[in-house]
């Protein structure tokens, strides 16, 4: 009479087998009938692992001695009086529709505390206390609105986990870490690990293992009150589907795109990630992490620079279009950010150091307002001379954005509520 | 029963008396009548309408420049916050309904938190009559509160019943008052019973044991109350006719006496006791971390010794295995991390330190003796391995917050910042204990690690704490108790040490007590286990106190302890509820199942296929309950759940399961190539001439520890009919009950 099943579980809530079970079970399992939240937006972000150069990309300063302006010539947009570097030229033909913050601060200058910094939005691990103590921003989404569509994860990453450890769930627990891609897309032979038979093992073998699960997997699931065991059950048979189903295989198959849509995005890995993710994120997944190539450019960064931006810059450039032309533009929230940006003045390795006084990050998309420059650095570049923006201020603006509500909290281990936005605000003039 | 009939009466003289007071406390309120004071009229207010709460104005920046103190605890910093701050434009004393803090409250103005007060409600004339008053300030004379009482205390309750409480507070000028309405509430089982924000406790369809706190001010109190299983008399009756038949067969340990009492209260009757064969692997695994060979399996349904199920647990406390996968569980608590070093040389500290923490279980060291030596260890940590301990934790909020959950049960975190908001700690307690650690020294040590290794020791001349808000310096003092009295070369610690392990210590053998229970219950008495107050009490306080009582008089002896929980009637009992059970979580009527934990689970798999995991950087055969620390390698363990060991919570090693968990067991090249290897079992098991009954019935005593059931083998044996290749026939059949919920779980 009062065994429990998922839906009474939903009914009573949470606080009877502890938030973290009770929310996995509204979230990720299909609890399509449980008032999951109406939002259908996604998130595709650009982590720039390392720290991208503000001044040699969005925030460029034409005007300034060589040592701050760096090495490359500033151009104009299809946004009257916005300029940008002229490394970025495919961004700047549809620059009307993404946005800069050329203001974002935090107190950070080493890559791991800021990388922790900017994916959960705290400041937390140091150098000697390096273990994640809060979440990431895609576990927050993942864990708060879920897959869009299972068996599709809510929270993947390209190809795998990086930003130092960081990008994990922590205390919201291991359901609410990314799904690993695992493989360059824009490999010849790309093909997911997880999702790829091991070597040896046939699909006939796995449709007689299935069989056989199914026939000896006879444990009494009344003995088990806390939702575990039906949660492993779901997720069992949606490994199964992934493995030996079409769907997921499907959603990865990037030889199923036209060839000129994939020249398009080009032929690399930035294009090829932000493919996937378009594909990925059209299939039901809410947050798609693209961890491009490292950015630390101590040293010679002309030389860093001219082999990554170009790649970027036609990877944000062709998704924005591609979603624009799908009608999905409005439904996909693009980020481009790093743990910090680079200072202002080059060092004399004809490079620049970490710098996160000030620096830049790009949002565009997900009814994101386009065409905008929020806040501004200082003559030269350095600190923040107007609209400060934290962290926390760009997490709520994407949470917000996603339909996540921003009073929500996750207990930590300790039983303590952490806010998911603490201080932050959205920023209003990009809503 | 006479129950129901006792508990009608109490409901209406309850009700009764709920509507005089009710009355006295309108008359109290009656405008201008009396002096309204900000700490105990206005602040709980403010808490009561949730305006200092964590999410909104009670969060540490405030909200929109507005910051009250959490939960109201410091009522002088709320004043300056409503009086001075925002020069003045907070209160309107011309004009108290214009004041600012009305109108956002009301939501004339627009206000983020929405509409909290309404205009015509006593809350709002309470705050207004103050604001008209003047404003006046907390005074230092103003009455204290002294403690708050909650009515009825406690209370047997039926399903879909309601109660109302009554709260009164108590003041040290010696008045008191009825503060239903002020006080906030909460159920530590909502399920169970609900409580609105009047105080209202309403029971649901669910059986079992509900505690509603109610806090006012600084003061906390709680209701306790039970909601039967058997639903009427003619239930209860049958229940105890079944529990009566139970108690001639129950041994006469303390622990089933107290088990059965609760379940005579409660008319819940226990499942039937599990069979032999379960019994075996659930003993295996809990005590050794290790699954029975098919060996262990047959030879364990043959013995027909009465006393057997006794003699396993003996036999079982001796193997090695249990050393280690105790020093496991031991290892993640005590937060031996080997994350951040690179280099062996780093690295032999873990190695160390888990060597130390397994002699130390191996030999059966006395509990308060293991403790004692890691709280005062001091030297060397190349020469003293307890002082490794020191190195995880480093920091003022690390002792603390380590001792309190380790060793006493106890989650103080909250009372760093503010007064614990569900128990009686306050910042004083929390800067006491950590002023016992502040003189712990540290000297030389290997730098270039990002935490030192191989530092020293030592006890250092000096070192203060003072209280982060009054800045007076600290004494050294235990939770709840007397400040030590301490000669210029004494430690602390030592003191600190001294007084936990004293038999009459209210935390320490109870802790451990409770976390063992927890371990081989599934539960703990005390749930979580680290999480003891008045507000969340045992579900079984006399159950708790017994094995408490004798865990000390036994001289700490902690395979003594295991021997108790382990032969209690609960730890023999079936996993399946039966009618009269269920539902239950609480009270051990069932044995409730687990998952077997990232380790024990890949050495499982190990074991069955007789493939060993190659760890990198441990000698080869190195098992995963061995490893020295959690940063070897291994995906399969992380997936699974195994800690960071970041705190001393045994809650960060997560059962929740997630996808990737599946996609190991469905896609894993690990297991695929345990099934594969050519000198593992499955090649073994193919190149034999066994019979397909033979085989099927090997491998399900392999993998699952039991017999094949009739249709089970009748299943396997056509598939292994129909399936042309024999190797391939064995490995899906190895591979299906590996993935089975029944291999994943300890029931």
């Amino acid at each position: 009479m009062s065994r429990l099943t998922r839906r009474n579980v939903l009914q009573i809530g949470a606080p009877l087998l502890g938030l973290g079970l009770a929310d996995f079970l509204r979230l990720e399992a299909q609890a399509a009938d449980a008032g999951r939240p109406t939002s259908q937006k996604s998130l595709i972000v650009f982590w720039t692992d390392g720290g991208i150069s503000q001044q040699d990309t969005y925030d460029v300063k034409p005007d300034a001695p060589a040592e701050y302006r760096g090495m490359y010539r500033s151009i104009g947009s299809n946004v009257p009086g916005l300029v940008l570097s002229d490394r970025l030229p495919l961004q700047a033909r549809v620059m009307d529709r993404l946005s800069i913050v050329r203001s974002v601060h935090h107190e950070n200058g080493i890559h791991a505390p800021s990388a922790h910094w900017m994916q959960t939005g705290y400041f937390g691990p140091t150098l000697a206390r390096n273990a994640a103590q809060k979440p990431s921003f895609g576990s927050v989404i993942a864990r708060a609105i879920g897959s869009r569509q299972p068996p599709m994860p809510a929270y993947v990453s390209v190809p795998k986990s990086e930003a130092f450890g960081y990008q994990g769930a922590v205390y919201l627990g291991k359901a609410f870490n990314p799904f690993e891609v695992g493989a360059d897309p824009n490999a010849a032979d790309f093909k997911v690990p997880n999702l790829s038979l091991p070597t040896g093992l046939t699909a006939r073998s796995v449709d007689s293992r299935r069989a056989l699960l199914k026939t000896f997997d006879t444990l009494r699931r009344d003995i088990d009150d806390s939702g575990v065991m039906e949660g492993l059950d779901t997720f069992k048979s949606q490994a199964l589907e992934m493995v030996a189903g079409d769907r997921m295989r499907a959603a990865f198959n990037l030889n199923a795109e036209d060839p000129k849509v994939r020249d398009q995005y080009g032929r690399h890995r930035y294009g090829q990630s932000a493919l996937l993710a378009r594909r990925l994120v059209e299939a039901g997944a809410r947050c798609v992490n693209i961890n491009t190539g490292n950015w630390d450019h101590h040293n010679d960064i002309a030389k860093g620079l001219d082999e990554h931006l170009p790649p970027l810059d036609r990877a944000i450039a062709a998704l924005v279009e591609d979603l624009d032309a799908r009608g999905l533009l409005d439904e996909v929230i693009i980020y481009c950010v790093g743990e910090f940006g680079r200072t202002p003045r080059m060092n004399g390795h004809a490079g620049r150091d970490h710098w996160s006084d000030c620096f830049s990050v790009l949002l565009a998309g997900g009814g994101i307002q386009g065409g905008r420059v929020i806040g501004a650095s200082e003559k030269w570049g350095g600190g923040v001379r107007d609209r400060l923006v934290t962290p926390l201020d760009l997490l709520a603006t994407i949470y917000h954005t996603l339909g996540v509500p921003l009073d929500t909290h996750y207990e930590d281990a300790s039983g303590r509520p952490v806010s998911i936005v603490g201080g932050g605000q959205p920023i209003h003039e990009l809503l | 029963m006479t129950n129901f009939k006792q508990i009608t009466w109490q409901l209406l003289l309850l009700l009764v008396a709920g509507v005089i007071s009710r009355n006295i406390a309108f008359a109290a309120d009656t405008p201008n009548a009396t002096v309204v004071r900000f700490s105990t009229d206005v602040v709980p207010i403010l808490t009561k309408l949730g305006c200092d709460s964590g999410g909104c104005h009670g969060k540490a920046t405030g909200q929109n420049g507005f910051k009250l103190s959490l939960f109201g605890f410091e009522p002088e910093l709320d004043y300056d916050a409503l009086v001075t701050e925002a020069r003045g434009r907070r209160l309107n004393l011309a004009d108290p309904d214009r004041s600012l803090l009305l109108l956002k409250a009301t939501s004339r103005v627009p206000h983020g938190g929405g509409r909290r007060l309404n205009e015509s409600s006593d809350d709002y004339r309470i705050v207004r009559d103050w604001i008209a008053q003047g404003a006046t300030a907390p005074r230092e004379d103003d009455p204290k509160l002294v403690r708050i009482e909650l009515l009825p205390k406690e209370q047997i309750l039926r399903t879909n019943a309601t109660q109302q409480l009554k709260a009164m507070a108590f003041f040290s000028d010696g008045t008191s008052r009825d503060v239903t309405r002020q006080a906030v509430y909460q159920s530590n089982e909502p399920g169970i019973a609900a409580v609105d924000a009047e105080g209202l406790v309403k029971t649901g369809s669910q059986h079992g044991l509900v505690s509603v706190m109610a806090r006012f001010g600084e003061q906390i109190a709680a209701f306790h109350s039970a909601v039967p299983f058997a639903a009427d008399e003619a239930k209860m009756a049958a229940a105890q006719a079944q529990l009566d038949q139970l108690e001639s067969k129950l041994g006469a340990s303390s622990s089933d006496r107290h088990l059965l009492r609760q379940w005579r209260r409660l008319g819940v009757v226990p499942s039937a006791p599990a069979d032999d064969a379960t019994f075996l692997r659930r003993a295996t695994i809990d005590i050794c971390g290790t699954l029975p060979t098919d060996f262990e399996v047959t030879e364990y349904l043959a013995d027909t010794r009465s006393d057997k199920r006794a003699r396993l647990i003996d036999r079982l406390l001796e193997r090695p295995e249990y050393a280690s996968y105790f020093a496991l569980k031991w290892a993640d608590i005590l937060q031996n991390r080997g994350a951040g070093y690179s280099t062996s040389k780093q690295r032999a500290g873990t190695t160390l330190f888990a060597a130390w923490i397994r002699d130390s279980l191996a030999t059966n060291k006395p509990y308060d003796q293991f403790v004692s030596e890691l709280l005062t260890a001091s030297g060397s940590q190349n020469e003293n391995p307890p002082a490794i301990w020191y190195r995880a934790v480093r920091k003022s909020p690390e002792y603390v917050e380590s001792v309190a959950q380790a060793f006493l049960g106890v989650r103080i975190q909250c009372a760093q910042c503010h007064h614990h908001p569900t128990e009686r700690w306050s910042q004083a307690d929390y800067y006491g204990l950590a002023a016992v650690f502040s003189r712990v020294g540290r000297k030389g040590g290997f730098a270039d690690a990002e935490v030192p290794t191989d530092e020293i020791i030592y006890l250092k001349e000096r070192g203060d704490v003072a209280h982060p808000r009054t800045g007076e310096l600290l004494k050294p003092r235990p939770l709840g108790g007397a400040e030590f009295s301490l000669g210029l070369h004494d430690d602390p610690r030592g003191n600190l040490a001294r007084w936990m392990t004293r038999s009459d210590n209210p935390f320490f053998a109870r802790t451990m007590v409770n976390r063992l229970w927890a371990h081989f219950l599934g539960r703990g008495i005390v749930h979580p286990i680290d999480d003891a107050r008045s507000t969340n009490p045992p579900s079984n306080p006399e159950l708790l106190d017994a094995l408490a009582q004798d865990f000390i008089a036994s001289g700490f002896d902690v395979k003594q302890l295991i021997r108790a929980i382990t032969r209690s009637y609960a730890y023999g009992l079936e996993s399946a509820p039966q009618p009269g059970n269920t539902g239950d979580t609480q009270t051990f009527a069932r044995f409730y199942p687990r998952r077997v934990t990232a380790e024990v689970l890949l050495d499982g798999i190990s074991q069955v296929l007789d493939v060993p995991t190659n760890f990198p950087g441990v000698p080869a055969g190195t098992r995963a309950i061995e490893l020295p620390d959690e940063n070897v390698a291994a995906h399969f363990l992380d997936v699974f759940g195994r800690p960071a060991r970041m705190s001393a919570c045994e809650c960060e090693r997560v059962d929740a399961p997630a996808l990737t968990q599946a996609l190991e067991l469905v896609n894993s090249a690990e297991i695929q190539r345990k099934l594969i290897d050519k000198t593992g079992y499955a090649q073994r098991l193919a190149a034999s001439d066994k019979s397909h009954a033979d085989l099927a019935t090997e491998i399900f005593l392999r993998v699952l520890a039991r017999r094949p059931r009739p249709e089970e083998l009748k299943a396997a044996v056509e598939f292994l009919v129909s399936e042309p290749d024999r190797a391939e026939a064995c490995r899906s059949l190895l591979w299906s009950l590996l993935a089975t919920n029944e291999f994943l779980f300890n029931h």
